[in-house]
């Protein structure tokens, strides 16, 4: 901590001497030791020792960002002449500022990995997948530990030191028989505990489980509407598609956004509840400040289906007239519905359970239309097949209003809490 | 550039063991105005040295944020004693890895690090151009961004290296509305390798590329939406390049191809068209330089071309060492890191469609009921090879003849089935470089091909 202490304070004292009239240092340093598993096998052993140094600098309105990561002392003078150059280059903006108030000291996680035990938990994942799941190949596995010591302060004396830990996950499979195969799928996970099996966390086993009964797949047939249902896996990809297209700082700034309006309003079903949620105790090491320097706060973006607040950055609410958003992350977290999965389904005449969705961007306009993978049809409300060659098209506005149902099932996997969500109204084609 | 911090550690390595030793200076400059307000002026450097150490057929790897022969030998060491943590714990019993050729690679012309105002000038120039210009955009956004990267390699057994890669882009994007207020978008990167000076000179010779992209907009503020199912598309080169990376590339990797990859069982299969061809190109393709030539890989290997299909018949694999002896295949240089801290991958380099002989006029009028696809905003592919690109710019043809322009939508198929269906290749190449693909770690690729057509699913309403 000392050496970033020490790093901190000589960027703080040079920017200020440079002219910066209002600035900010931020320090990481941060040690991850990584497992990594190809094709089944162990393949490297990696650790990695890094370092970061965020500066931004206000002067005359006009700002500058510059990262580096050396802490050498002629480095972090260079940088921070580079930071007052790039300030001076740029136009003035009165929309430019930092928290003028805040501050204080975290420290969660596992901040000290045990890789022994790390390795034993990644070998009895691997054994157990071979053993209960003998058609699922693993084509990669990363299990990590990171350490990460930070300290931010800024010109009004806003002050921020940390000391986190946390593991990961990151395993990507397929299910395969014969020359059959599945699409790959993929899932992570953010732990601060190895008490259980890493093959327990998250939503693993039904990944697995699914990836199993995906080999043998049959394309939908015609183009029909009909209801799509979104597994925890996909969801967060979706709505975080749609909050960028609609809550985001682009979008609200070149007036884009079609919600520019709509604060207070009704924009979706009442039964959906969004909240970006860093101090949830189901979201590992969540946001602690910003990178303005605001303490981080959970909201909710949407409330019973009304659009509380923008997900606007401290400049994007200065230029677009509305409140900053209370956090900076996509800590997503939607409340759950009432009833269970399999009683959603039951009501579903036709349509599919996407487990991926590999899609174009979706434009301002909200229109999306994509692949949906490791999918299943359903029919007559039960769970049947598994698809190919099937695409789903909608708007992303326009599904929030038709929500069929939202499950009282949820899966956390440390960054996000989600339930599985029902729409009508996507069209579902096929060949 | 950075001082030569590898080249007097070989002694350090210990005897016999596949050893790599990388000191590696990585930039990046990023300016964006949205609406004409500057909202990002951002410049990143990131250093440092890392090791990577064989035993036993698994890798130990270890790194460290400092340009210092103290610090490469730190990390030596380091990357030693993981690898001998996991030969110990999860070795493979494998014997050495097979010889490779050695000698250096001539050091590369170092480039001048532009000061961040001149990427602000040259983009407020081209922004006040399209703001007096095209006042009827409901938004304007642009983005000036270089980058590059400075490797220098020292390997116990193969080539050593001292190289500079930098490229430099300008993206514009487009915004109107249509007549019932659904926003619509348009896209445009521009540039490629060597340094933004010499990529751009004047904002003025991007004028005539603005204007175009504005009039693409007003056709697709005009536009319709696809209509959704199996159709007979004109894929433009950029489309067919991001074919041959996304949908065929991806899955003769040899690591994907260990994970169960469809193109496994498929080695010597015809797997497209006999108009299609597909090579990996390491540094020059068609007489000139790539648009991201890679001359030595990062575990020292001196890259070569990687021949993927050859008149429709699958041909080869790209690999790394390890994965090279699997196979019996030799490698070529795919083994790729993108930053200091990060080991080497099999990546692709410049992966493209080899060209036809048909003009592109002809190509659209044998088409009676059809899309002419441009350009696209995104690409995924699995290692089925079902792929999906995100097309942000196309145009229906009916009768032969180029009609309406469409609204953004996607395509999908099967790679390998989709390609049996190519049935025109024109004799143009068009060659993008300006994004980075996905695979762990991030890594500039070059992408390119002819026009093709052929039969693919298109989604819609």
């Amino acid at each position: 901590m000392h050496i970033i202490n020490q790093t901190v304070d000589l960027a703080m004292e040079t920017l200020g001497g440079l002219g910066a009239q209002v600035f900010s240092a931020r320090g990481v340093k941060s040690c991850k030791n990584e497992f990594n598993v190809e094709g089944g096998k162990f393949s490297l052993f990696r650790t990695t020792l890094d370092s970061a140094l965020t500066l931004q600098a206000i002067k005359d309105h006009k700002r500058g960002v510059v990262s580096s990561n050396s802490f050498e002392e002629t480095s972090v003078r260079l940088a921070c002449a580079d930071c007052l150059a790039a300030a001076e280059a740029g136009q003035p903006d009165e929309a430019w500022d930092m928290a003028h108030e805040g501050g204080g000291d975290f420290e969660e996680g596992a901040y000290a990995p045990d890789m022994d035990k790390l390795f034993a938990r990644t070998q009895e994942m691997l054994d157990t997948i071979t053993t209960q799941y003998p058609k699922v190949v693993v084509e990669s596995l990363i299990v990590a530990h990171t350490q990460a010591d930070s300290r931010y302060h800024n010109s009004y004396g806003v002050c921020y030191t940390g000391k986190t830990g946390w593991y990961e996950v990151d395993i990507m499979f397929s299910g395969h028989e014969g020359d059959k195969a599945s699409s790959f799928n993929y899932t992570s996970i953010r732990t601060k505990s190895l008490d259980q099996p890493l093959i327990d966390l998250g939503s693993v086993r039904q990944l697995l489980e699914d990836a199993q009964n995906q080999i043998h797949t049959t394309p939908a047939q015609g183009k029909t509407e009909g209801t799509v249902v979104f597994t925890p896996g996909c969801l967060g990809g979706v709505l975080y598609e749609l909050v960028s297209n609609y809550a985001a700082d682009g979008v609200l700034i070149d007036g884009t956004s079609q919600w520019k309006d709509k604060l207070g309003e009704q924009v979706a079903d009442p039964a959906l509840t969004l909240r970006l949620a860093p101090e949830d105790a189901r979201i590992l090491t969540g946001e602690k400040y910003s990178q303005d320097g605001h303490a981080s706060k959970d909201y909710a973006l949407i409330e019973r289906g009304i659009l509380r607040q923008f997900m606007l950055s401290d400049y994007a609410a200065k230029k677009t007239g509305h409140t900053r958003a209370p956090n900076t992350t996509f800590a997503l977290v939607v409340e759950p519905g009432e009833k269970p999965l399999e009683e959603i389904i039951a009501g579903i005449d036709r349509g599919l359970l996407v487990g991926r969705y590999s899609g174009g961007a979706a434009g301002t306009n909200g229109e999306f239309s994509g692949v949906a993978k490791n999918s299943f049809m359903i029919e007559n409300g039960k769970v049947t097949h598994a698809v190919s060659e099937t695409m789903i098209a909608g708007n992303l506005a326009g599904m929030l209003g038709k929500l069929r149902g939202i499950s009282k099932e949820t899966v956390a996997d440390g960054t996000s809490v989600l339930p599985w969500l029902a729409v009508d109204g996507i069209t579902i084609s096929g060949q | 550039m950075i001082p030569d911090i590898v080249g007097n550690l070989r002694g350090s390595f210990a005897p016999g063991a596949h050893s790599e030793l990388r000191a590696q200076r990585s930039l990046s400059r990023r300016v964006t105005m949205l609406q004409g307000n500057l909202v990002n002026n951002t410049r990143t450097d990131s250093q440092g040295v890392s090791a990577r150490v064989y035993q036993g057929g698994v890798y130990g790897f270890a790194s460290q944020a400092e340009l210092s022969a103290e610090a490469a030998r730190q990390a030596l060491l380091t990357a030693t004693e993981n690898a001998r943590f996991l030969d110990g714990h999860a070795g493979l019993g494998k014997g050495a890895l097979p010889d490779i050729v050695s000698g250096a690679l001539a050091p590369q012309a170092a480039f001048t690090d532009l000061p961040q105002k001149h990427y602000l000038e040259f983009l407020r120039t081209l922004d006040s151009y399209i703001a007096s210009r095209y006042p009827d955009l409901a938004s304007r956004t642009l983005v000036a961004y270089a980058d590059s990267m400075e490797k220098q390699l020292l390997t116990s057994d193969g080539f050593t290296a001292h190289t500079l890669a930098p490229r430099s882009y300008v993206y514009i994007f487009l915004n109107a509305q249509t007549k019932d207020g659904m926003p619509v978008e348009v896209f445009r990167p521009m540039g490629g390798r060597g340094t933004f000076d010499l990529q751009f000179s004047a904002p003025e010779d991007l004028y005539p590329q603005v204007d175009s992209l504005y009039e693409h907009l007003m056709k697709k503020r005009e536009g319709v939406f696809a209509q959704a199912g199996k159709k007979t598309v004109i894929l433009h080169g950029e489309l067919a390049g991001m074919l041959a990376h996304e949908a065929v590339g991806h899955t003769v990797e040899a690591d994907l191809v260990m994970g169960g990859s469809v193109a496994g069982p498929m080695l010597g299969e015809m797997v497209a068209s006999p108009l299609v061809s597909m090579t990996d190109f390491a540094h020059t393709a068609f007489g000139e330089e790539a648009p991201l030539p890679v001359y030595v890989d990062d575990e020292g290997v001196k890259a070569e071309d990687a021949e993927l299909i050859r008149n429709g018949r699958l041909t080869g694999y790209m690999v790394n060492r390890e994965l090279g002896r699997h196979f019996s295949m030799r490698p070529q240089g795919n083994a790729r890191a993108f930053a200091f801290n990060d080991e080497p991958l099999i990546r692709m380099r410049n992966t493209a469609v080899l060209p036809g002989r048909d003009k592109i006029e002809d190509m659209i009028a044998s088409v009676e009921d059809g899309y002419y696809l441009i350009s696209s905003n995104n690409g995924q592919a699995d290692t089925t090879g079902e792929f999906m690109f995100g097309i942000s710019l196309g145009y229906e043809i009916k009768n032969g003849q180029l009609g309406r322009a469409i609204f953004d939508t996607t395509i999908s198929g099967i790679a390998f089935e989709m390609l049996k269906t190519v049935d025109r290749v024109s004799d143009r190449v068009s060659w993008s470089s300006s994004g980075f693909c996905g695979k762990k770690q991030p890594m500039p690729v070059g992408l390119g091909g002819p026009d093709l057509r052929c039969q693919v699913m298109i989604g819609g309403k």
